[in-house]
Parts: structure tokens; sequence; C-alpha cells
């Protein structure tokens, strides 16, 4: 209780972007208050992560940020990012189901960020194999995501949200990851599990 | 003020370093500023460039909200001494993260200015405010505050080497200038010096050395050329000094002989005064001395000639006029040296009345007659119509005809001699001319040129022949040149000789000559006091000899004579008896004539008797003044004297006296003078 309470703080007082939401989630379930943190998380990696320049089909094409699997944020990332912009590209935010689509890589093809709910704890190993040549920045919180060829995983470490990445793994989404992330992130190496495919 | 009065070494290199100090000073302070302004920028660029790298480091941190993240990069600042604090503070404002250096305090909240972006200099620190952005979004603000430690430290440094480079180059300055003052200060000492020297010692000698061709170079040229002007005039000052001395006792010993020069004239003055004294004592002596006994000779000779006629011895009768003769002619001759010597001693005046000329030459002419009838000459007279009367000297105007005339008959023999008077007019005044022609021997061009001369006769032999004393002309001529007149004379020898005489009608009185006063001749014709003795004449003189042959001359005349030897005598019986008249001599001792005749009319009982002044003294004029009727000279011409006491004798009478108190003198006389004439024409000359 006291914990969540202190996050609550900590959001209201430190990220006035999310204020609003954060007022209005502010009698939601105690989980939604860690996510409406990891959602304003998500939003502020896609400012430290470059894209090859082929993976937008416009200059002004959307960032696409997927939810696979259960979703923990329930609308919080749609209304953080419905107004926002990076440079001339806004955010859409779509939602997969394991099965049908993700064999069609026609529909991840768009995607830019892929959110990896603790839902498809099973399959994280074929999902990571999929999209693991894709210019896909994939986000994931089950413990030993990065190691398993995942870019960034949400950790907790007293009471705050922290992340770890693979970097190996950005390179071989071709993404460039801002050292001012890095230098905030925990540096996760690449495992025998990320190379061994399962 | 001490300033001023430094010495000119002093104040030259005060001056130079002064002004080299003053200058290093500026350029160098202004190269310091410049140099601090400018590191100064640069610090601040440097600060702010780190504040960029900072704030792009902490853009990471900040959007996370990972402070310590964001605390570690600041810690980075460690390494940087100057930097004091350093603060991260989020869009609101609140602060975010801080790092500061020992227990520097950090403001909570972002520092006001929030607009400025860039740096401020604020209470000796720098600090710089870095907006951290994020993809161009402002997601915080990054403050770093620095004490400039390096920028004090430069200052410090810098102004510590600017004291030692200062203070250096100031002893520098200090040595170069007090080397180089000399260039200028030296030779202005030395001319000070000098001229000390000169002033003091007066040695105009003294030169200043001229070293080099500057200003003073040429004010010591000047200096000089002033000093050898004065030494030149120094010394000419000095030689004029000492002939002015040489010539102060020249002139001193000069002024001593003038002294003694005029001591001696003063003495020779006093000696010709004396002798001149002496001479006129001696000329009035000898006058007096030579008449007296000329008196009793002619005076005795002509009663002696009477006396011998009456007794009938008729052969002694011509001895005796041969004495009387002789006599006359010496006296002649002394009364004309006399006339001279008065003349020459300027002594001779003029007594001016005005007179009837006719009557003068027929006075003259009748005198003269018997001269001419010597020879054997004939007088013709003409006298113009217009001549009438003239205002000169009647006595000198009848002496200078008798003189001409006298000698026209003395040098012609059956001759002619022819008077001439006319009245003239030359240069607008009146002239009376008188012209005197003979037939006589003439005289010759040689002769004419000493003729008016003293004692120049024609010929020494004349003067044996024909006599005379040669003074005739001479006195002639000096008389004519008395009465501004003139004298000529035209002849040839053998042929006669024409003399003529030019006088002004009216002769202008000098005003120290007073005529002489015309009431003097009414004293005798006031009626006479009854206790008067109208038949006693009273004769005052010291001659014996005069008082016998008066009062027998008069006492013939039946005159009662009382004869006194002396003045006081003489006006005691003046008073006693009260006589008809008194003569009077004037050269007697102890009281002299003038001083009775002086008495006499002082006294109102005496004054109205007439004084008849009979005396060698030439001197009518002063007798007049004083009041005698009459003047005769001796020897007196007894025809002369006895009309003149006849008139007396006659206006005094009581039986008249009622009828007629008209003055005697001016009886018969409308023509001025007659008295005068009377009285001088006894002199008769033969010369």
């Amino acid at each position: 209780m006291l914990r969540r309470l202190g996050i609550l703080i900590v959001v209201l007082g430190m990220t006035f972007n999310w204020t609003p939401t954060a007022d209005a989630q502010a009698g939601d379930a105690p989980d939604s208050s860690e996510y409406l943190i990891k959602a304003g998380f998500i939003y502020n990696f896609a400012k430290f992560v470059e894209w090859p320049s082929a993976a937008f089909s416009q200059p002004d094409s959307p960032i696409v940020i997927g939810v696979l699997g259960t979703d923990p944020f329930g609308n919080v990332l749609d209304r953080l990012v419905q107004d926002k912009k990076i440079g001339q590209r806004g955010f859409v935010v779509r939602r997969y189901k394991w099965g049908k689509d993700l064999k069609d890589m026609k529909d991840l093809r768009d995607c830019k960020i892929l959110f990896i709910s603790a839902s498809e704890k099973a399959h994280t190993d074929e999902i990571i194999q999929i999209v693991k040549w894709l210019p896909i920045l994939t986000v994931g919180e089950t413990p030993g995501f990065a190691e398993r060829g995942g870019v960034i995983r949400f950790t907790l470490e007293d009471n705050r949200v922290r992340f770890e990445v693979n970097v190996d793994a950005a390179h071989q989404a071709d993404l460039n990851i801002s050292s001012r992330l890095l230098t905030l992130a925990k540096i996760i190496p690449q495992a025998a599990a990320g190379r061994n495919p399962g | 003020m001490i300033l001023q009065n430094l010495s000119i070494k002093r104040k030259l290199t005060l001056i130079t370093m002064l002004t080299s100090s003053i200058a290093l000073i500026l350029s160098s302070v202004s190269f310091l500023v410049y140099d601090l302004v400018s590191f100064r920028h640069l610090l601040s660029q440097d600060l702010m460039t780190q504040a960029q790298i900072i704030g792009y480091n902490s853009a990471g941190a900040m959007e996370f909200k990972d402070e310590p993240a964001a605390s570690a990069t600041l810690s980075a600042l460690t390494a940087k001494e100057d930097i004091v604090t350093a603060a991260l503070y989020k869009p609101d404002g609140k602060i975010f993260a801080h790092y500061s250096r020992g227990k520097a305090a950090v403001p909570t909240f972002l520092p006001s200015p929030l607009q400025i972006k860039g740096y401020r200099f604020e209470g000796g620190y720098l600090e710089v405010f870095q907006e951290v952005t994020l993809n161009g979004e402002h997601v915080g603000m990054l403050f770093l505050q620095s004490d400039m430690r390096q920028w004090n430290m430069r200052a410090k440094r810098y102004a510590n080497i600017l004291l030692i480079f200062v203070l250096i180059s100031g002893l520098f300055a200090l040595f170069v200038s007090s080397k180089l003052q000399g260039l200028i200060s030296k030779p202005i000492l030395h001319l000070e010096d000098t001229m000390r020297m000169v002033s003091s010692n007066k040695n105009y000698a003294v030169r200043a050395v001229k070293k080099y061709s500057d200003e003073i170079g040429r004010l010591i040229d000047g200096f000089n050329t002033m000093l050898s002007e004065i030494q030149q005039r120094d010394t000419v000052l000095q030689s004029t000094n000492g002939e002015l001395k040489t010539r102060t006792q020249e002139l001193e010993e000069e002024v001593f002989q003038r002294k003694q020069a005029q001591e001696e004239l003063s003495k020779a003055k006093h000696a010709a005064e004396e002798a001149n004294r002496a001479k006129s004592t001696f000329l009035a002596n000898m006058s007096h001395e030579l008449r007296t006994p000329l008196n009793a000779i002619i005076g005795y000779s002509e009663m002696l000639e009477e006396e011998t006629r009456e007794s009938g011895k008729i052969e002694n009768v011509q001895d005796l006029k041969k004495i009387q003769a002789a006599g006359k002619h010496l006296l002649a001759l002394i009364n004309d040296v006399l006339d001279l010597s008065k003349i020459e001693a300027g002594k001779m005046g003029l007594h001016l009345e005005t007179f009837d000329v006719p009557q003068v030459i027929e006075e003259m002419v009748t005198t003269l007659q018997p001269a001419a009838a010597k020879n054997a000459n004939s007088i013709h007279v003409r006298v113009a119509e217009n001549v009438s009367t003239m205002k000169a000297d009647i006595t000198k105007v009848r002496q200078i005809l008798f003189n001409l005339l006298s000698n026209a008959c003395k040098f012609t023999d059956h001759g002619t001699i022819s008077v001439d008077v006319d009245q003239i007019k030359v240069a607008e005044s009146d002239w009376i001319q008188f012209q005197v022609r003979d037939t006589g021997i003439g005289i010759s061009a040689r002769q004419k040129e000493n003729l008016f001369h003293e004692f120049a006769q024609a010929d020494s032999s004349i003067a044996r022949k024909y006599g005379g004393t040669g003074l005739g002309l001479a006195i002639t001529h000096r008389f004519v040149q008395l009465m501004k007149g003139q004298i000529g004379v035209e002849s040839e020898p053998g042929k006669g000789a024409v003399f003529t005489v030019q006088l002004p009608t009216h002769i202008v009185p000098e005003p120290i000559e007073p005529a002489p006063p015309e009431e003097a001749s009414e004293a005798p014709a006031k009626p006479s006091e009854t206790k008067t003795n109208l038949d006693t004449i009273l004769v005052i003189d010291d001659d014996s000899s005069v008082r016998d042959l008066m009062s027998r001359f008069l006492t013939k005349l039946d005159f009662r004579v009382v004869a006194a030897a002396n003045g006081e005598e003489g006006i005691r019986l003046a008073k006693e008896i009260r006589p008809l008249l008194i003569t009077l001599d004037v050269v007697m001792p102890e009281c002299d004539g003038w001083t009775v005749l002086n008495r006499l009319k002082s006294d109102t009982e005496l004054a109205k008797i007439p004084v008849i002044m009979v005396t060698i003294m030439d001197n009518e004029a002063r007798g007049m003044d004083l009041g005698a009727s009459n003047y005769l000279i001796k020897p007196v011409e007894r025809d002369r004297l006895a009309v003149l006491v006849e008139k007396h004798r006659v206006a005094r009478s009581p039986s008249i006296k009622d009828a007629d108190s008209v003055p005697l003198s001016y009886v018969g006389e409308g023509q001025a003078g007659r008295k005068t004439a009377e009285t001088r024409v006894s002199r008769t000359r033969r010369n």
C-alpha cells in the first residue's frame, strides 16, 4: 500500500506530461499506476531510439506501438500517446494476439515498438525468433526476457521502475539506442538462450 | 608648490619618470583589462560548453526521473575546481539534482532570472543557465556557478607581474633619465655657476663653456656676448673714470690757478682803481693848483693894467697885456686838457635847453670879431629864415662854433670867413647845419686823416707859427658826437677849408642827465627881507687873493664887501648881515662850497639870498641843482660879474620890487640860457 502510494506521488510530481492520465487513474487498481509509469517509459524510449529510415514508408508515418497478449495498460497508453509527436511522427497503438496475428508478417511490419505482455510468457522465444531481424524495439517484463533476445525489459528495484537493455539484440534489430538511455539502463549481455532459438 | 621649487635635475628626472611610468601603467592596465575581460569571456564560454555537455547528458536522467543518474552526471564536475555548485531543475522550477563543493549552498528553486539564457556575473560568481532539451523538447534547466578561481588567480598574478614590471621599469627609467637629464641640466647648472661667479666676484672675464648647439647653447652664447659687452663697458668705464679723475685734478688745478689769477686781477684792479683815483685827484688838484695862481696872475695883471693906464704909464700897459694873454692861453690849455680828460672818462654830460640859434650866432660873431680883425679878415653871416630855435647843450654848441670860427680866423690872412646856418631834413628828422668857410691855407689830404685826433695839428711847425694846443678840433669832434651829430671837412691846401657840422634840432635827453632846473634862477627874484643889506655882497673863498680881487672890484661898483675865508664863517656872516647876494667858491678845506650852498638853501631865511658860484670846478649842473643863481668859472671875467651883480641889485631894489617881480633870469631871455652863455663866453680861447 505504502509502496504504491510512493510511486503515485513520484508519478504525479515529476511527470507533468502524464498528469491528466495520472489524475484519471488515481482511483484505479495499483497495477495500473505501475503501468502508467511503464507507458511513459515506452513513450520515452521512442525518443532515444533511432529506427532505420527504411522502416518508415513516409516521413510522417506514425510510430506504431503494438501490445501483444493481455493488455495491462488499459487505455492509459492510448491516451498518453494520442497527442504526442516526435518530429513529424505521431503514435498509433495496436493490439495483437498470439496465433494468426503474429503469423502474418505483414501486420508486424508497421510495428515499431512491441510490448510483449507477461501473458505471452510461454511464447516468448518464438516471438523473439519471429521479430528479431525486424526493426522492432521489443519490450517485455518477464524475467530473462533480455537475456533471451528481447531488447528492453522492465524491472522493479526498490519500488522503482527500471529497465535492462540487450544492446546486441538492438543491433540485431538494426536499432540505434542513444547512449543517454543506456546510461540509465542495466546492460544485459546476449545469453545462450538468445542464441538458441526456441 | 614643492614640485616647482625642485632643482631642474630633479624636475627633469621626475618628469621623465612620471611620463614613462604613466605610459607604462596605462598600457599595461589596458592590456590587463583586455586580457582579463577576454579571459572572462573565454571562461564563460568554457563554462557554457560544459553546461551544454552536462545538460545533454542529463536529459535522459531528467526524462526518466532518474535522480541518482543525474547526480552522478553532476558529480563529474568534481574535476572542475572552480565550479562551486551545479543543479538541475525541473521545468516547474523545482530542484531535481544538485552538486556542490564544500559547504556551498544550492538554491532549492531555480534562481529568478529565468529568462536569461547564457551567463551572468553576480557577486563574484560566474553563473550559467543551460536549458536541457530532448528532441527540441524542454525537459529542465541546468544551473552552474563558478567562483572564477582561475580568473581571480590570473588577475592576481597579472597584478603582481604588473607591479614588478612597473617597479623594474621605473627603476630603469630613473637610471636612464638621471643619466640623460644631464644633457639639459648640466649646461644650465654650469651657466648658473658662471653667473654666480660673475655676480659675486665681479669678474667679467669669466665665460660659460658651450657644449651643444641647442637652445641652451644659444643661451650660453648670448650670455657670453652680454658678458663681453659688459666687460668692454667696464673697461671703458674704468678708463673713463681714470680720465675723469685726472681731468678733475686738472680742473681743480685750473680752478686754483684761476683763483690765483683772479686774486691777482683783483689786486691789479684795485691798483688800477687806486691809480685812476690818484689820477683824478691829481687832475682835480692840478686844475685847482694851476688855476689858482693863474687867477691871481690874470686878475692882478688886469688890475695893474687899469691902474697903470690911469696913472699914464702907457709903456707898461703893453707888457701887462702880454702877461694877461700868456695867462689866458695857459688857462685855455688847462681847460682843454681837462675837458678832454672828462670826455674820455665819460663824465661829460649834456645840459639840454632850448635856445635861439640866430642870437647865438650873432653873439659868437661879435665875440670873435676882434680875433678876425687881428688877421684883417671879414666875417659874413647868413642864417636861413627857417632857422629859429634848437634844443641842445648851448655851451657845447657855442664851443663848437667858437673853435671852428677861431680856427678859421687863425689860419686865414686878409681873407673872408663866412658862416652859413640852415635847417635841413635828413631821414624824416630836422637838423641844423652850420658851415664855416674860410679862404686860408687849407688842409692837405694827409692832414685830414688826423684832423680830429687829439694833439694832432697839421704840422708841428704850425704850433710854433700859429700857437694852440691842437685839442680844439678833437674836442669839437667829441662834442658833436656827444650830441649825435656829424662833422666833416672839405679842403685843399692853399684853397681854404669848409667845416660842416650837423646837429639834431631836438636832441633827445638822456635820462641820466637831468636838465638844469629852471627854478633855481628864480631864487634871486624873491622879494627880499626888510633886514637885507642891499648894498652888501658876501664873498666866500679860501683864497685870499680872490677875496682881495673880488672886494677891490666890487667896491669899485659901489658895493660893500664882506669876505669869509671858510664855509662856516660864510654861513654865520650870511645870517648876520643878510647880504644882497653871495659869491661862493667850491673847493675849500673842511666845509666845501656844495655843503655851504646846501645849508644856505635849506635855511628858510637865507634861501632867498641869490648865490653866484665862482669856482674852478666845472660842474654847473650840480650848482644849479643845489639852487645857485649863476655859475661863473674862474678866472672871472669882470664885465660878466659886473652885469650880474648889477641885475641882482636892480631886481632886489625896494623901489621897483613891487612893480617887477618877474625873475631876473628871464628878463630879456625869451631865448633860454643867456646867463650860461654869458658865463662861458668869458672863456676866450686862443688856440
